[in-house]
């Protein structure tokens, strides 16, 4: 267990500083920073000065060391456009997207999950067909325009409810529906197709054959083995909680981590769009953890940790 | 030389699976063919320029909802034809999801085969940087990128070619390792080929439909995302205009102008789903893993 999880846990290691390198990579070969932030004619002595500031005049080895010691103390950088540290920035916003993204992930886990499963044992019925139907439309309708009909219907034509902004619990369905049906209908699908490959075991002929309820077969012989694929998605989707929102709350004006990205990508912010990159790398990257312990729970073979 | 080596699929039942092909897939295929005739000849098909002004007919709605046939899917608030438009965003955001799919295939391709041929350590870091690609949300890398390097039109195909290399890699490693135990890529190996010749006119060919069962797989999300990006107004810049582009621009008038968003939407949703149903019907034909 203890081998399991250190090999887990240096893997990780491994793709947070992946992250890292990326991020300084795509950085210093974007150009010089001092000239994106600064205008064309500014005068050659402030731009020195910046460069001093930002520790752009020294090598490059010494920048990608001095770079990466300065995130392993928490130091992520100041918003070249407000001054203030990004790591500030991005955690005023993070509770704004959690309140629409937990809500979205019960949904999808509520819907998403029983909908697969029921379908999966009424194999070609017309509540299968429905319900997988659904799901393909989940998949292929993008969330912008799954929020923007939402809103001509419910915000402009019939008024019920408002089409943007965060000032109450009301604005925040339009954008949870539209962030939760999708995963919804992704986990419906990947729900049934993992129960479907379950049922056709043989493991689950013989429990019926020696006249075990299908009742309790489901259960006790379908369900938990069907649960290791659908645990991996979830998990996908948990790591995925600060940075599934991008889009959405773009749509909804929702001031969250999401709609910072946007507005930094587009400003050229660096320091914010790389702390909020850290973050969702970070939470991915807790996620899978906790995915794998759980394959541990869920399956006893993997318990020993020797499938590395 | 592929022929006399899958003798599981004899000629014959090529036909009579396609005779069995489902309703929808003929309607997906149909739809697929016919975005391609747009996107080919959008020049003799696009009633006005794309970027034509009318001023003086400006947010004129479609014909259906009481507008005229001299804009059939009405104007925006420049007067630009939204027709026009919306063939024209047709042919570039299908050119960049084709061009994104190849590079993507390409590239990962490339690398699955150089981990199988080299092992060891090259082996090990593809492996390492598809399961970092892997595990990180696209979108983010996508719109990291964008955001030290700016947006144009040769870096977003770029980019959007990165998305999904990992699985050709995996897919291809996998398969010229297994292609490698078969024997025939020893024997031409001993005969004295080259390894370009050996993965090029031996390997692929035999790994070819697995490759492109992922293509169709893959190139819909590609239009998701450049349309998201785009959406974003990340993606496809002013005046080149793509689907992705017209719902983002349309959203500003989603109350007093609502058709300059639902045509490009639609659009986008039935090309996706058409897409991803062919692939799926390609997978279960064609896909020699699936049992």
């Amino acid at each position: 267990m203890l081998r399991f999880l250190s090999i887990r846990l240096l893997r990780a290691a491994l793709t947070i500083g992946l992250v890292v390198t990326f991020a300084f990579i795509v950085l210093r070969m974007s150009g010089d920073p001092a000239l994106l932030i600064m205008s064309a004619d500014a005068p050659p002595e402030a731009v020195a000065a910046f460069r001093k500031a930002w520790g752009l005049d020294e090598p490059l080895w010494n920048q990608y060391l001095s770079y990466f010691g300065a995130i392993l103390h928490g130091d992520l950088g100041q918003s070249m456009r407000d001054g203030r540290p990004a790591i500030q920035l991005v955690a005023e916003r993070i509770p704004a997207t959690l309140a629409l993204t937990v809500p979205a992930l019960i949904m999808k886990i509520g819907i998403g999950i029983p909908a697969g499963i029921f379908a999966a044992l009424h194999r070609n019925s017309f509540l299968d067909r429905a319900v997988m139907i659904t799901a393909v439309a989940g998949f292929t309708v993008p969330s912008f325009v799954l929020g923007l009909l939402l809103v001509l219907v419910f915000a402009v034509q019939l008024g019920w409810l408002p089409s943007g902004g965060q000032e109450g619990w009301r604005h925040a369905i339009l954008p949870i529906i539209t962030m939760g049906a999708g995963g919804a209908a992704v986990l419906a699908r990947f729900t049934r197709s993992a129960m479907l490959e379950v049922l056709g075991q043989p493991y689950i002929r013989t429990a019926s054959a020696k006249g075990v309820s299908w009742r309790a077969v489901v259960r006790h012989h379908a369900l938990p083995n069907a649960a290791i694929p659908t645990v991996t998605i979830v998990g996908f989707m948990v790591g995925s909680l600060l940075a599934g929102a991008v889009v959405v709350e773009s749509v909804f004006s929702w001031p969250g981590v999401g709609r910072l990205l946007v507005v930094a990508v587009a400003n050229r912010d660096l320091a914010v769009v790389q702390c909020i990159l850290l973050l969702v790398a970070a939470t991915m990257v807790t996620a899978n953890i906790v995915v794998d312990l759980l394959y541990g729970f869920l399956d006893p073979r993997l318990r020993s940790g020797v499938k590395a | 030389m592929s022929i006399a080596l899958s003798p599981a699929v004899p000629v014959g039942t090529t036909t009579r699976k396609r005779a069995g092909m489902p309703p929808m897939v003929v309607f997906a295929l149909c739809w697929i063919v016919a975005m391609l005739v747009v996107a080919a000849a959008v020049q003799w098909l696009s009633p006005y320029s794309y970027t034509a002004l009318d001023l003086r007919a400006r947010l004129q709605p479609p014909v259906f909802m009481g507008g005229s046939w001299r804009h059939v899917l009405g104007t925006d608030e420049l007067g630009r034809d939204v027709l026009a438009r919306l063939l024209y965003s047709i042919r570039l955001s299908l050119l960049i999801a084709f061009g994104a799919t190849l590079i993507g295939a390409a590239v990962g391709t490339l690398l699955g085969f150089l981990a199988a041929h080299l092992r060891g350590f090259v082996e090990q870091v593809v492996l390492a940087l598809a399961d970092f690609q892997a595990s990180m949300p696209f979108l983010i890398l996508a719109l990291s990128v964008l955001a030290f390097f700016g947006s144009s039109l040769t870096l977003l195909v770029c980019l959007l070619g990165l998305h999904g290399w990992e699985r050709y890699a995996r897919i291809s490693r996998g398969l010229a390792i297994s292609a490698g135990a078969q024997g025939y890529a020893a024997a031409v190996k001993q005969l004295g080929a080259s390894p370009w010749r050996v993965y090029g006119r031996h390997v692929l060919p035999n790994i070819a439909s697995t490759l492109i069962v992922s293509m169709t797989l893959a190139f819909p999300e590609i239009i998701l995302l450049e349309s998201g990006l785009s959406f974003l107004g990340l993606g496809v810049q002013p005046p080149e205009t793509s689907l992705g582009n017209m719902v983002g621009y349309g959203r500003e008038y989603l109350t007093r102008a609502p058709w300059i968003l639902l045509s490009p939407a639609s659009i986008i949703v039935l090309t996706t789903l058409s897409v991803s149903m062919l692939g799926d019907w390609l997978r279960d034909r064609l896909d020699p893993t699936l049992r």
